[in-house]
């Protein structure tokens, strides 16, 4: 593939980046061109964040160049990068919660008539982009009710608008299901049949090898490998990106459940889910699949207390009420949330505050927090679930694999006896996923319940002893080890009754 | 009494389209809340005004609004015309400023204005301006310390809340102990608030070793100099003039204290004046226009039986 | 690792500028005033500074659990109403003594808990924004004093007031009751802040309260025991406020709940919750204190300034601790 085809739009040369005394990007050279999709990948720590935020502006390189067109550009703020046609599309997203999608979409931009805003004009322009993104969201939405997609899809929208040449994408598919994420690639293939320049970041390396036309490995701030992407296959990417031979993801199941652990009777969440039963026995891992907002999320929460529900739940035999989270961590079940940065960890805090929430009470002597025990507890949390960083830093400044690892230590510090664990591995590395499922076999093997919740659908039939399929609030089916494979699950979480290929249904 | 007031409002109210046809006349009285003791004070004689004239005059009836702000009270006095169609309005502006313009708009309705104690910003617009004396206040204040302190002597000064009256009042004071010998070690606002004069107190009894006496210009204040010098223990200052006629002070007066051996009316009845003289007026047509300034008056030990109101919450 | 900033020397910015801020006052009124750092002048501003500062303290809890409380002050106001009327109505039986002035004491303490304990209830249970719920209840308790009061002043008998006095103006060593009583919130209020697991839990809440709900943190109940903290706090400053002047009117109070939340913020405390510290709030308490205390014992400026001044360095010692944060 040759420099002749077309010539660069957005070029890192050399490119070192200081925090501090602590470098962490060393001489990244990377180069996007128009009409091509370039994949970022490495772990978790591995420099791909700070990376793409000096290609969009958010931060100076510490020496080295950017060049745009062929020109060295030094930019002061964002909107000078987005004035050359540049924006970025971040893992959280940056969207104004209050305001509408169509409010959104405009922010900055408004079409005015006069001294007033035009907004029949925006409606339909709004609804074009939409409709391009095969997204039915009313721009009358606001975005704080949309789910995580829809939001993916405003952002993406937000940048068609802006007439974009390259566009950079912070994990784009981290949030999506199948369906969804077929449709975002799908969309980024019209964009780059236009002329852009896409930079992506994913875990998901099907993903990589199904769309990148070219692609850059990192590790520890540096470039290991960089070149056409057809020329990596997925497991030579892993390798790479982990610098070590990856032996198999998943950990032998044991297939030996022990006394039942929990029991849901017609369990309804209003608005959410219908008719939920359910059980769960020591030792076993339940896997829960189907799409986004089909009330997984929502049938677990209520059943920990988290949102309201009706319904007979009995924990180890005891038929019990619980209104609170609290009360079901006094019967020994915890919730681990999907969503750790907002539900999950204090980011502003450090990590002796997050570990030991949970469970403060047993750090407590005489009234007070026994700070020696805690500091214990971490350096026990850290070489247990091997998490790395500063013990010291602030939980914002921690990789989300680190984050995740540390979510997992602080929930299971409760002594929990039954954990339902919310998309356990969204967002984070290879490696680190490789760990997680580990830990989470570990812990059945020493005979607590388990219930993981996952839009992946290999990490569920990879794990579970058992899973459930839900669809719009229901539970469709129940699979055995043996029977679960991504096709029946796909048939139950779709509602269909023939085999089709995952990849092509739409919702 | 405040709930007491609005529950004669809506008694008036209620009571008011029976009367409509014939000659019956209504007063409307707007004055500022009792947020303070002697605005406390102001509204009790208010209130006792109507209901004694009320009761005295069957052909009267009576609106009184009591408002916290400036704004609430124009939103009362527009109110009272469109509602009510007042044929008088007592009035103590909040400020004379912006109170100006909806007193004028009443006046040219035809209506009868009283304005009391603060005058409004234009001149001409009332019919009749009752109200107390600031310069004199503070002229009668400086005049019975000049007396007091024949000698001369060091002294502090507690002012209220920065205003046009509390200007007036220490204008007055200075000029009349000029020449006295009085010096006047310093002067800090109070803010006619007990717990800021306590503070102040506290801070001047530190700043000067010596002090011959305090003019707190407000027995309020006078009640939070008295706390500081107590705690403090100095037994330099010899006496504290305040100023306003509170009961609970024209009582140490009377009883001989030392410390308060006199004090300086600004009588919070002149509403009541002012409210009776206009009733006065409107039933019989006598000739009540002009301006009736109400001076200050020493209060001593020998005439202080004739101050002293202990019904009064002020 | 993908950029760990180090916030050392933030956090250390956030804790010298009130520091630097209150040495710079202590040098300034020393400058100007030889009687400044007298005994006499400092247990005074001490003392004075007691009630807001027992206040601010309970201030700090509901604001780092992402609270607010404006109605302290009209609370204040308002349990110094009560007791004083409850202590004159109790006189003729009780006679003046300690059991009176007891019955006073248990009166403020009482129904300072019953007033923090519904506004927290209004704001936990009903969910109605803290700012909604103590604005109202400001409202409530302000006009409800002035009707105990029918407009004037509720004063405390006078004998009543002599023997009650002590509770104001005497001490132990030559150091005055609010002073020492001061000091022990303080004390307790910081090791609650530091080192239980109540201040942990506040500390989240505010952070993010989503958070603590899924970490079975009891969200509603740790945010209802801020207010009743509080408002039994505000009933502590009133024991010792009514003995001062033996009265209260609608005057009493004004302001305490901005001068509070204030010298909480100064202190460097996170308006916005997470984050609070109470020997802070006790340095926000001293400054805004000096600065009265400083101005009142120079002629340096117009006393017609005296807010600006004020106002300015409130302004400045929340820019000190800020100033690092800019490449944060």
């Amino acid at each position: 593939m040759g420099d002749v085809v077309n010539q660069p739009v957005l070029e890192l040369r050399r490119v070192s980046r200081s925090f501090g005394p602590i470098e962490v990007l060393h001489d990244v050279d990377i180069v996007l061109r128009p009409g091509r999709v370039h994949a970022l990948i490495g772990e978790n720590g591995a420099g791909k964040s700070t990376t793409m935020k000096i290609m969009a502006g958010y931060q100076p390189p510490s020496q080295g160049e950017v060049e745009f067109d062929g020109q060295p550009v030094r930019f002061q703020t964002i909107a000078e990068a987005e004035g050359l046609g540049i924006s970025m599309i971040h893992q959280e997203f940056n969207l104004a919660e209050q305001l509408t999608v169509e409010q959104n979409i405009f922010l900055g931009r408004e079409i005015r008539r006069g001294l007033l805003l035009d907004k029949p004009a925006m409606r339909r322009r709004t609804r074009e982009l939409l409709a391009r993104l095969d997204c039915s969201v009313s721009p009358d939405r606001r975005v704080s009710d949309l789910s995580n997609s829809d939001k993916q899809m405003v952002e993406i929208a937000k940048a068609l608008l802006r007439d974009t040449r390259v566009l950079i994408m912070d994990e784009p598919t981290a949030v999506l299901t199948r369906s969804e994420t077929a449709v975002l690639l799908r969309q980024v293939r019209a964009l780059k049949e236009a002329g852009t320049a896409v930079l992506f970041t994913s875990h998901k390396l099907d993903e990589v090898s199904e769309i990148a036309d070219d692609l850059t490995i990192m590790r520890d701030g540096r470039v290991v490998w960089s070149g056409p992407a057809a020329e990596m296959d997925e497991h030579d990417m892993a390798t790479a990106m982990v610098g070590r031979e990856m032996s198999d993801l998943f950990a032998p199941k044991l297939g030996q459940p022990g006394d039942l652990a929990l029991e849901v009777r017609n369990l309804n969440v209003a608005g959410h889910a219908t008719d939920i039963s359910l059980s769960l026995r020591q030792g076993e891992i339940l896997g829960v699949a189907g799409l986004i907002g089909s009330g997984r999320t929502e049938t677990f929460e209520a059943i920990c207390g988290l949102r309201p529900g009706q319904g007979d739940i009995r924990v180890f035999g005891k038929p019990v009420q619980i209104d609170q989270p609290w009360q079901a961590q006094a019967l020994g079940m915890c919730y681990l949330t999907e969503d750790r940065k907002t539900r999950g960890l204090l980011l502003d805090k450090g990590m002796h505050e997050n570990l030991t929430l949970q469970a403060l009470e047993r750090f407590v002597d005489r009234g007070r927090i026994d700070r020696a025990a805690e500091d214990d507890a971490l350096t026990r949390a850290i070489a247990d679930f091997d998490i790395r960083g500063h013990r010291d830093s602030l939980i914002r400044n921690l990789s989300g694999g680190n984050q995740q690892k540390l979510l997992f230590a602080k929930v299971l510090l409760a002594e929990p006896r039954i954990v339902i664990i919310d998309e356990p591995t969204r967002g984070i590395d290879i490696g680190t996923k490789q760990q997680m499922y580990e830990f989470i076999r570990n812990l059945a093997s020493q005979g607590q319940a388990i219930v993981v919740i996952s839009s992946e659908m290999q990490e569920v039939i990879g794990l579970a002893d058992r899973v459930l399929v839900m669809r719009q609030g229901r539970i469709m089916g129940e699979l055995q080890d043996e029977e679960a494979s991504e096709d029946a699950i796909v048939r139950l979480a779709m509602g269909v009754v023939q085999t089709t290929p995952a990849e092509e249904k739409t919702v | 009494m405040k709930h007491f007031v609005s529950g004669l409002a809506v008694a008036v109210a209620l009571s008011a389209p029976a009367f409509a046809q014939d000659d019956t006349k209504v007063i409307g009285v707007s004055i500022p809340a009792a947020t303070h003791g002697w605005a406390g004070g102001m509204n009790y004689f208010a209130q006792e005004a109507v209901d004694r004239l009320d009761a005295a005059y069957p052909q009267l009836d009576f609106v009184l609004a009591t408002a916290s702000d400036p704004s609430k009270q124009v939103n009362d006095i527009e109110d009272m015309v469109a509602t009510r169609n007042i044929d008088a309005l007592v009035v103590l502006p909040f400020e004379s400023e912006p109170l100006t313009g909806p007193v004028q708009n009443v006046k040219q309705s035809g209506a009868w204005v009283t304005v009391v104690d603060r005058g409004l910003s234009v001149e001409g617009i009332e019919d009749l301006y009752v109200a107390g004396d600031n310069p004199g206040f503070g002229r009668v204040s400086g005049e019975y310390m000049a007396q007091a302190l024949p000698d001369g002597g060091k002294i502090v000064v507690l002012r209220g809340i920065p205003t046009t009256i509390d200007n007036e009042r220490v204008e007055g004071f200075q000029q009349a102990i000029e020449g006295s010998g009085i010096e006047i070690l310093g002067m800090e606002h109070g803010n006619w608030n007990r717990d800021d004069a306590f503070t102040v107190m506290q801070d001047f009894l530190s700043k000067y070793p010596e002090i011959d006496a305090v003019w707190a210009s407000d027995d309020d204040m006078a009640v939070g100099v008295l706390g500081a010098i107590d705690a403090a223990g100095r037994e330099d200052i010899n006496f504290v003039l305040g100023g306003a006629g509170m009961k609970e002070m024209i009582k140490r007066v009377k009883d001989n204290d030392a410390m308060i051996p006199a004090d300086v009316t600004y009588p919070p009845s002149m509403i009541a004046t002012a409210i009776e003289v206009t009733a006065v007026g409107l039933v019989s047509n006598a000739p009540v226009s002009g301006d009736f300034i109400i001076g200050s008056v020493l209060v001593t030990p020998e005439n202080a039986d004739d101050f002293y109101f202990p019904d009064s919450p002020f | 690792m993908n950029a760990i900033i180090r916030t050392d020397r933030r956090l250390s910015m956030t804790v010298v500028g009130p520091v630097l801020g209150l040495i710079a006052l202590l040098v300034a009124g020393a400058l100007l005033n030889p009687n400044f750092l007298g005994w006499d002048n400092l247990t005074n501003v001490l003392a004075r500074s007691a009630f807001i500062g027992i206040i601010a303290v309970g201030m700090t809890f509901v604001i780092t659990a992402g609270g607010l409380d404006l109605s302290v002050g009209s609370m204040a106001a308002f349990i110094a109403g009560l007791m004083i009327l409850m202590m004159n109505k109790a006189l003729p039986g009780l006679g003046v003594g300690i059991p009176v002035v007891l019955l006073g004491m248990a009166t403020a303490l009482i129904a300072g808990l019953g007033a923090g304990l519904l506004n927290g209830l209004l704001i936990t249970r009903l969910g109605i924004e803290p700012f909604i719920v103590t604005l109202g209840s400001m409202g409530i308790y302000r006009s409800l004093v002035t009707w105990l009061a029918d407009g004037g002043t509720l004063s405390l008998d006078f004998t009543l007031r002599s023997f009650y006095q002590p509770v104001y103006y005497g001490g132990v060593f030559g150091i005055s009751w609010p002073i020492i009583v001061f000091a022990l919130v303080v004390i307790i209020g910081e090791i609650v802040m530091r080192s239980t697991a109540f201040g942990r839990h506040c500390a989240a809440i505010g952070s993010n309260d989503q958070v603590a709900r899924y970490s079975s943190v009891r969200v509603g109940h740790v945010r209802l025991m801020t207010y009743a903290a509080l408002g039994m706090l505000v009933g502590v400053a009133t024991i010792m406020y009514v003995p001062r002047l033996g009265s209260a009117s609608s005057a009493t109070g004004v302001l305490w709940e901005l001068e509070a939340i204030a010298a909480v913020i100064i202190g460097g405390t996170v308006l916005k919750g997470g984050f609070g510290r109470v020997w802070g709030t006790v340095i926000g308490v001293l400054i805004l204190s000096l600065i009265g205390n400083i101005l009142n014992l120079t002629d340096f400026v117009s006393p017609y300034l005296n807010g600006a001044i004020q106002g300015a360095i409130i302004v400045l010692a929340v820019v000190l601790q800020r100033e690092s944060k800019a490449d944060g």
